[in-house]
C-alpha cells in the first residue's frame, strides 16, 4: 500500500508527524519510507542517517548556453524566452542558468546556427539507505537552481517499488513536498491513501484545501490530522472543512515543545519523549492507522 | 529596487518576517510586497485582506489543425517536455499536463496554421490594497497544475509595473529555479532560518543560491533560543553573510500569527526587532 502524507505547505509539522508515524509502524509492518520533498529533504535528518548506501545522479535538466563569440547580439532570444531568462549583461546576451527551463525556444529562434546549445546538467541526486531502525529510506536532493521536477519523485518511487519487490516489503510511506506543485502531484499520484496534516490557522486551512483538490483529482481517500490542535481554540475552520468534505479526522496533536526539542535531537518525538502529550496523541493515531488504513 | 525574503522549509517564519518587514519598511520607502510563494501564498491571510483584482495567467498550448498538418513530426521532435506524441502515420497529439507552453512546436512547424493558438489557465495574479498603505501582489497556482514558473514570472511582471521605489519579494521555500526567478534582480536577500539541524541544512542551500546569483545575503534567525546558534554562525561566516536579527521563540508571535494581527504593530519587544531590521535595510539601500 502507498500512503502519502501531505499538508499543502511546510511548517505545520508534517515531517515530524510522518517520522513519528513511521517509527510507530515500523515494528509491525514491513515498510519503506520515501522523502519526496527534494527541495528540502529532512526525514534522513530526523532518522539520524549518517551515510548513504547508494546514490544515483539524476541528469536530465537542460540549460541553454550562448556562445558569445559567434552571437551577433540581435536580442531575439531574449525577446522570445518565455521566462525572461536571457539578459544583456556587459554587452553580451547571457542565459541565467538558475532560472532557465531548458525549453529550447531561444535556440530555435536564434538566426545563427550553433550559437545556442542546450546542455544537459545534473538536476539532483537520489539516495538510498537503511535506517538504524531497520527500514529502508529513499531520499532526494535537488541541486540549487534546478527545475523542481516531479521526475525526481517519480524516480524515487520507482526505486522504492523495486526494493519493495526484492525484499517483499508491503507498504510505502511518502512524506510529500510542501505546496501543490509537480512534486506533490507525483507523490500523490498512485498513492492508495492520503493523510493530510494541518494546523488550526487560516493559512494552513487554505493550503490544505488546495492540496485536497489534488487528492480529489486522484480519487484517493483522505484522512486529516490536526497538529498543534490547541493553538487556536476559537478556530473551527478545519472541522468545518473536514465535515463538509467527509474527511475523517484521525487525530489531534496538542502543541508540545517536545516536538521542536526532539527535532534538534534528530529523533522522532515518539522516540525522544515517548511520554509527552504529543507522543501520546501520535500513538493513538498510529493505532487508528493500523486498524483502519493499513489493516 | 528589489529585495527578497526567503528561507528554508516552510514554517521557519518566512512569511511572518516578510509581512512585518513590509509594514516596518513603509516608514522609509514607497513599496509593494509580492507574494511569489505561488503554491501556498499566505501573505494576504497574515495581512487579513481578501485577494482582489484577479487576472488570469494563461499559458500557450498548441492545438492542431489536422486539415493542414502534414504529419512531419517536427513539433514532436522539438518538444523538450515530450508533450507531443505522434501516431504511426505521424499525426501529432498533445498531452496537456506535460506541456510547458514554450511555443517551440509552433516556432518549428513548417506549415502556417497547422498549429493554432490554444490556451490553458494556470492560475492567477492579484493586486490587493492593504490597510497598511502598500499594495500586495500575489501569484497563485491553480490546484492540479504543475508549473509554478509562469505564475512567478507573471506576478513578478505585474509587481514591476507598479514602479514602486522598493519591491519586497516573498519567495517560496527551497532553492528550485522558481525561487531563483523570484530572487532575480534583488539587491539583498533576507534569509530566515531556525537554528535546528533542518534549518541549517536549508540555510546552506539558500546561501549557496544567493552566492551563485551574486546577491548579498543577510540572515534572520527565528526561534533563536531553541537550537545550535553557533552552527548558524559558522555557516553564515562561510558564506560571508551576516546575522542581522534574532527572533526568540515567542508566544506573542504565535498569537499574532493565529489572530492575523502583525506583531510589528504591537508594542511588544518583538516589534522592535522588525523595526530595527527595517532601519538597517533602509540604511543599506541608502
Ligand atoms: S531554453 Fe527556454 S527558458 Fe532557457 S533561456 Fe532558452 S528560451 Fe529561455
Ligand atoms: S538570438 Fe542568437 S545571435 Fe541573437 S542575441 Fe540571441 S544568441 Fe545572439
Ligand atoms: S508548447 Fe512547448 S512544451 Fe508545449 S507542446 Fe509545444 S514544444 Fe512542447
Ligand atoms: S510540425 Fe506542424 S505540420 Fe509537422 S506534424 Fe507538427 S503540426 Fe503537423
Amino acid at each position: 500500500m502507498q500512503v502519502a502524507i501531505a499538508s499543502g505547505k511546510g511548517g505545520v509539522g508534517k515531517s515530524s508527524v510522518a517520522a513519528s508515524l513511521i517509527y510507530l509502524l515500523k515494528d509491525e509492518y514491513s515498510l519503506i519510507a520515501v522523502d519526496a520533498d527534494a527541495d528540502a529533504p529532512n526525514l534522513d535528518l530526523l532518522f539520524g542517517v549518517e551515510m548513504w548506501e547508494e546514490e544515483k545522479e539524476l541528469i536530465g535538466a537542460k540549460v541553454a548556453r550562448i556562445n558569445t563569440k559567434t552571437c551577433i547580439k540581435c536580442g531575439i532570444c531574449a525577446e522570445r524566452c518565455p521566462y525572461d531568462c536571457i539578459k544583456l549583461t556587459n554587452g553580451n546576451y547571457v542565459v541565467n542558468e538558475l532560472t532557465c527551463e531548458g525549453c529550447g525556444v531561444c535556440r530555435l529562434v536564434c538566426p545563427v546556427e550553433g550559437v545556442i546549445t542546450l546542455e544537459e546538467v545534473r538536476s539532483g541526486i537520489i539516495r538510498k539507505t537503511t535506517t538504524k531502525y531497520g527500514f529502508p529510506l529513499i531520499s532526494a536532493q535537488l541541486d540549487v537552481g534546478r527545475p523542481n521536477s516531479g521526475k525526481l519523485v517519480t524516480e524515487e518511487k520507482e526505486w522504492a517499488k523495486r526494493i519493495m519487490k526484492e525484499k517483499g516489503i508491503e507498504h510505502m510511506i511518502i512524506d510529500s513536498a510542501a505546496g501543490i506543485g509537480c512534486q506533490v502531484i507525483a507523490s500523490l499520484g498512485g498513492a492508495d491513501v492520503a493523510i493530510l496534516v494541518a494546523e488550526p490557522t487560516p493559512a494552513s486551512l487554505s493550503d490544505v484545501k488546495r492540496v485536497y483538490k489534488v487528492v480529489q483529482h486522484f480519487r484517493e481517500p483522505a484522512y486529516l490530522i490536526i497538529n498543534k490542535a490547541d493553538l487556536n481554540p476559537g478556530f473551527k475552520g478545519l472541522y468545518e472543512f473536514a465535515e463538509a468534505e467527509n474527511i475523517p479526522i484521525i487525530g489531534e496533536i496538542p502543541y508540545d515543545r517536545a516536538i521542536p526539542r526532539s527535532m534538534t535531537m534528530l529523533k522522532p518525538v515518539v522516540e525522544a519523549f515517548p511520554d509527552s502529550k504529543a507522543s501520546k496523541a501520535l500513538k493513538e493515531i498510529a493505532e487508528i492507522i493500523k486498524g483502519e488504513i493499513l489493516r | 529596487m528589489q529585495i527578497a525574503v526567503s528561507g528554508g522549509k516552510g514554517g521557519t517564519g518566512k512569511s511572518t518576517v516578510a509581512v512585518n518587514l513590509a509594514i516596518a519598511l513603509r516608514e522609509y520607502f514607497d513599496l509593494a510586497l509580492a507574494d511569489l510563494d505561488v503554491e501556498a501564498p499566505n501573505d494576504h491571510i497574515l495581512l487579513r485582506v481578501e485577494l482582489q483584482n484577479e487576472e488570469p495567467v494563461h499559458m500557450f498550448m498548441p492545438r492542431f489543425d489536422y486539415s493542414k498538418c502534414t504529419k512531419c513530426r517536427k513539433c514532436a521532435e522539438v518538444c523538450e517536455e515530450n508533450a507531443i506524441i505522434t501516431m504511426k502515420d505521424g499525426t501529432p497529439f498533445l498531452m496537456p499536463t506535460l506541456c510547458s507552453g514554450c511555443r517551440a512546436c509552433e516556432i518549428v512547424c513548417p506549415v502556417t496554421g497547422a498549429i493554432l493558438e490554444g490556451e490553458k489557465l494556470m492560475g492567477h495574479t492579484y493586486l490587493t490594497e492593504t490597510p497598511y498603505g502598500f499594495p500586495l501582489v500575489t501569484g497563485k497556482l491553480l490546484e492540479g497544475e504543475e508549473r509554478a514558473m509562469p505564475i512567478v514570472t507573471a506576478a513578478k511582471r505585474r509587481a514591476k509595473t507598479l514602479n514602486k521605489e522598493l519591491l519586497l519579494v516573498d519567495t517560496a521555500a527551497g532553492t528550485s529555479n522558481t525561487v531563483s526567478k523570484a530572487l532575480e534582480d534583488s539587491k539583498l536577500l533576507i534569509a530566515v532560518t531556525e537554528p535546528t539541524p533542518l534549518g541549517l541544512h536549508d540555510l546552506t542551500l539558500i546561501l549557496e543560491l544567493a552566492k551563485l546569483m551574486g546577491i548579498e545575503a543577510w540572515v534572520v534567525v527565528n526561534r533563536a533560543d531553541i537550537g545550535e546558534k553557533q552552527r548558524v554562525k559558522e555557516i553564515v561566516e562561510r558564506y560571508n553573510a551576516e546575522i542581522v536579527g534574532e527572533i526568540p521563540y515567542s508566544e506573542a508571535i504565535i498569537r499574532s500569527y493565529v489572530k492575523g494581527e502583525p506583531i510589528v504593530l504591537t508594542d511588544s519587544k518583538e516589534a522592535g526587532i522588525f523595526r530595527n531590521l527595517a532601519k538597517k535595510i533602509a540604511n543599506y539601500l541608502g
